[in-house]
């Protein structure tokens, strides 16, 4: 069968109608935390995972994991969208992949043309989308081939190339950002060991066996340390949310940014395929480009539509981007993504090359239902927008209290066990304190997801090689994937060395 | 708390983590059968990594105290403890309490905490959220959530 033929079964799964319900849900609620400031793309996916686990409690195995994924990916892919509402509006970025769209979108909104900033942004977002989908169906395959042909230690290296790539490009210090990786590894050892059986650092304690569950650490560390930070910081007065306008965009607008969508749905797709490189760095990269070719540069950061049709339609392009090193090789390259995987997970659904041959209605469900969750946003978004732009004026002392009482529901209902209560305030705590030193968090999510299975194919390749250490280099394609993760991490430090300023992903 | 002070802190908590792992994976078995590598060796490794990149941090903390300015900002410390206060109590009430009288008084001293406000409207939210989600779990669903204490009903 073709890729075609993939695809048109992705479709079947697709449009049954609780899959079409769910791609909804996931990008109106994706919209909605991208216009909260506060909740991000990662707490949004993270509190979304058990609440999704209960509307699919019903279904069968592998349909719940389609369905639930369809609706997170839709969390995430709305969000994109979303996160540009308030940086029009309000001058607040909802997301940190929106805050190059502030420079010029609340410029534009202060001239009155807020509507059309918006529209634009939307319309960017959408093509962006269909690029980046398409991108995914033609690598998806040829990836996943080539993946399958990997052994253990090719897997173990390709691994910690991800975990190298995430590392070296979040926050400022290299020590903080590796330790935060360690740490998840660490903490995913705890429990019975898959390999051997062995109870690893559980004391007998009968809830530890199970080790920590990934759930219960995600929303803690990022939706409750979210809450906690906003509860203790003062919030900035509410500024005035600029009138909407008009909203259909006029033919001097669409004619101006059409370029620039299709530059910036390119570079952030290829940017968002490279790990640990994310939405955040491609907005911000497309923003500069434009600027260096464009004929009129002083017009930038006084309400250029090329400053916000680029930076949007990258943004969301390269969220599409990521969804391929996660379906194909089974390697997150961010912290949504790393959610995201853990989700699957959770279904016993494993992402990688095995993903499109083991699970094709997974796979191929929810590439289709991309399609579908974007033309949604799209249609939600051109005539909605002013009630998205209500959302922003929710108050946060309801909106607090309730995300903790959704957490606290949701881990609940998935655990059953006050254990994981407490767990979670802790971890709460934890992200709180960490995220507030400069201490990136989606590392340690990473860690998490990536650490049984780290651990598995170091142990099996070291199994066939008899303990030695040298068949991670003397392989060829692993030693390609240790050189260059060796390199993500050198280049950065000998450029910092020498005074330049490197780009960090403060997204994750 | 300044961040170079935190770091300082952090790196010796991070290096006791590490060391911790590192003792007690000695306890674990050392062979499995069929593999060379028992499940000793993967934490072990960790530990030791994360007790060296502690060191290195803890090195680096000193040099970061000088560069920082002081940047007071005044933190909400009174509300924030009134809400941890009640999330631990309510993560240690749910089961004896039951899910909406737990999440009901939880929401209710949390509004109040976040901002004084009129005790019937923000009554009329935290127990209107508490019914939705536990009518929609449990008796749309058919999740199981604990229901009301004996001595309530």
């Amino acid at each position: 069968m073709g890729v075609m033929d993939f695809l048109m079964q992705g479709f079947q799964t697709a449009i049954q109608p609780q899959n079409i319900f769910f791609a909804f849900i996931g990008v109106l609620i994706g919209t909605a935390v991208g216009v909260l400031p506060g909740i991000g793309p990662m707490s949004g996916v993270a509190l979304l995972i058990p609440v999704t686990a209960t509307f699919t409690s019903g279904m069968d195995p592998s349909a719940a994991a389609t369905s639930s994924i369809i609706l997170l990916a839709g969390v995430y892919y709305g969000a994109m969208y979303g996160g540009s509402t308030t940086s029009i509006l309000l001058n607040t970025p909802g997301e940190s992949s929106s805050v190059v769209t502030t420079l010029d979108g609340y410029q534009m909104a202060r001239q009155g043309r807020a509507g059309a900033a918006l529209s634009i942004a939307a319309i960017g977002s959408f093509f962006a989308g269909i690029v980046s989908i398409i991108g995914l169906v033609l690598l998806a395959d040829p990836l996943s081939e080539m993946a399958l042909k990997f052994g253990p230690a090719e897997y173990f290296s390709l691994m910690l190339l991800g975990l190298a790539a995430v590392s070296g490009l979040a926050g400022g210090s290299i020590a903080k950002a590796w330790m935060m990786t360690v740490t998840g590894l660490l903490i995913a050892t705890i429990g019975i060991d898959a390999v051997s059986g062995v109870a690893r650092f559980t004391y007998d304690i009968p809830v530890l066996f199970g080790g920590l569950e990934f759930l219960t650490v995600a929303v803690g560390l990022f939706a409750l340390g979210e809450v906690f930070k906003t509860v203790l910081h003062k919030e900035e007065e509410a500024e005035k949310v600029a009138k909407v306008g008009r909203v259909i965009p006029s033919r001097a607008d669409l004619k101006e940014s059409a370029g620039p969508i299709a530059r910036g749905s390119f570079l952030g797709f290829f940017i968002g395929v490279l790990p640990g490189a994310g939405a955040t760095l491609a907005s911000f990269f497309s923003y500069i480009a434009e600027k260096k070719i464009s004929k009129n540069p002083e017009k930038f950061g006084k309400g250029a539509i090329a400053g916000v049709a680029a930076p949007e339609s990258a943004n969301n392009a390269a969220s599409g981007g990521a969804m391929i090193p996660l379906l194909t090789l089974g390697i997150p390259g961010s912290g949504t993504t790393a959610i995201l995987m853990g989700a699957l997970i959770m279904y016993n659904v494993q992402p990688g090359p095995l993903l499109f041959s083991d699970h094709p209605d997974v796979a191929w469900g929810l590439i289709a239902s991309m399609f579908i969750g974007n033309l949604m946003l799209l249609i939600l978004n051109m005539p909605l927008v002013k009630v998205f732009a209500k959302i922003i004026e929710t108050p946060a002392k309801y909106l607090l209290p309730i995300i903790i009482a959704i957490s606290v529901f949701g881990v609940y209902a998935v655990q059953v066990t006050t254990f994981d209560l407490f767990l979670l305030i802790g971890f709460g705590l934890a992200g709180y304190l960490l995220a507030q030193n400069d201490y990136p968090i989606a590392p340690l999510v990473l860690g998490l997801v990536l650490g049984p299975m780290i651990e598995n194919n170091m142990r099996r390749a070291l199994t066939t090689s008899n303990g030695d250490f040298m068949v991670f280099v003397q392989q060829p394609i692993s030693a390609f994937f240790l050189v260059c993760a060796v390199l993500w991490i050198l280049v950065p430090f000998f450029l910092r060395l020498k005074g330049k300023n490197v780009v960090v992903n403060v997204e994750g | 708390m300044q961040t170079g002070k935190f770091d300082r802190y952090a790196s010796i908590l991070f290096a006791l983590l590490g060391a911790a792992f590192l003792i007690e994976s000695r306890n674990i078995s050392k062979s499995a059968y069929g593999s060379e590598v028992g499940p000793n060796v993967f934490p072990f490794l960790l530990g030791l990594i994360l007790i060296l990149l502690s060191v290195k941090l803890f090195l680096e903390s000193f040099k970061n105290i000088q560069k920082e300015k002081k940047n007071k900002e005044s933190l909400q410390i009174k509300r924030f403890i009134i809400i941890l206060t009640a999330s631990l109590l309510y993560a240690g009430f749910i089961e004896t309490l039951g899910y909406i009288l737990s999440t009901f008084l939880f929401l209710f001293v949390s509004f109040q905490a976040m901002e004084r406000g009129s005790w019937i409207k923000n009554g009329v939210i935290a127990l209107a959220f508490s019914f939705f989600v536990y009518y929609l779990f449990v008796v749309v669903l058919k999740g199981s959530l604990p229901g009301m204490p004996i001595w309530f009903s």
